[in-house]
């Protein structure tokens, strides 16, 4: 079945991604390891939208509800970050 | 339109497809807030991190990233098995449906037993939450802040995870009563949504409470 297996290749890439993770965090890369983790997580969550969450075929008020969430959790982050580099 | 149809047409809504896509709509919505809930939370782990540093980090460094990992792996997997059997359902594989269902299930029960197994090893240790911490290894007011947040945000996690069992319990139920079919099970698809919200929430407290030491 074409939709059981676009699920088996995303699990296998979200695995993957989080054997990914693991192992860096195991370098101790030090301030480079934080951007890292949170950027694989934020692509593993992505792919879980995408195709487990069917967002894909969601459509456009479903697209515009997620992206408004998305602006709005971008704009507190950059208000945290901001406040965290430049205190 | 049958009988059958009429039964499971709320009266405001003009036909099914309309009542579907105003149900997905809805539950969109819902997940909205809830990332808005966590982020919050989120942003409260970034103030303190950036408030304890080093304790912070030392009491990450504490948890034990393989079962954090594990637990991952479980909820991930869990996310494939209810993305199919939704897809079973729709393709009319009901009895394989229900299994996935089953595994959903039990992955979730996993889950939470490896948390709880965790939980328990933090509390012999005298890691509570609060006031109640009295952790001798890490005794510094950042380590108890950091404890106390890593108890509400796994904890506010886990709550949802109880939920999600009830909700895949009951939705494996409407499906084996033949209630929730491969024609209509809307419901059934509204319950993924939530699971791979729950999963979603838990790729990002992963990294920031057992890798980020």
């Amino acid at each position: 079945m074409k939709p059981i297996r676009t699920f088996a290749i995303a699990l296998a890439a979200l695995l993957v991604l989080t054997a990914l993770s693991y192992g860096v965090s195991l370098l101790a890369l030090g301030p480079l390891g934080t951007p890292i983790a949170l950027s694989v997580a934020g692509v593993k969550v992505l792919v879980v939208a995408l195709v487990f969450m069917e967002l894909r075929h969601a459509g456009p008020i479903n697209w515009i509800i997620a992206s408004i969430t998305i602006l709005f959790v971008t704009i507190l982050c950059l208000g945290l970050i901001s406040d965290v580099l430049y205190r | 339109m049958n009988e059958e149809s009429d039964k499971r047409l709320w009266e405001h809504f003009g036909d099914l497809t309309v009542q579907k896509r105003a149900l997905r709509m809805g539950m969109w919505l819902f997940i909205a807030s809830e990332v808005l809930l966590f982020t919050g939370l989120f942003a409260l782990y970034t103030g303190y991190r950036a408030e304890y540093g080093q304790q912070f980090a030392e009491a990450i460094g504490h948890n034990n990233a393989l079962l954090g990992t594990i637990n991952t792996a479980v909820l991930l997997v869990s996310s494939f098995t209810m993305a199919a059997a939704i897809a079973l359902l729709a393709a009319g594989r009901r009895t394989l449906s229900l299994a996935a269902l089953g595994a959903t299930w039990t992955l979730g029960l996993a889950f939470l037993v490896i948390k709880g197994f965790e939980y328990s090893h933090h509390f012999e240790q005298g890691i509570y939450p609060g006031a109640h911490y009295r952790f001798a290894e890490l005794p510094g007011e950042g380590a108890q802040v950091t404890f106390t947040l890593y108890f509400l945000m796994t904890g506010l996690h886990a709550f949802h995870m109880i939920i999600g069992l009830g909700v895949v319990a009951w939705m494996a139920l409407r499906v084996w009563r033949r209630r929730t079919t491969a024609e209509y099970h809307v419901d059934l698809e509204m319950s993924g949504l939530y699971w791979h919200l729950v999963d979603s929430i838990w790729i990002f407290l992963w990294p920031l409470f057992y890798l980020l030491q």
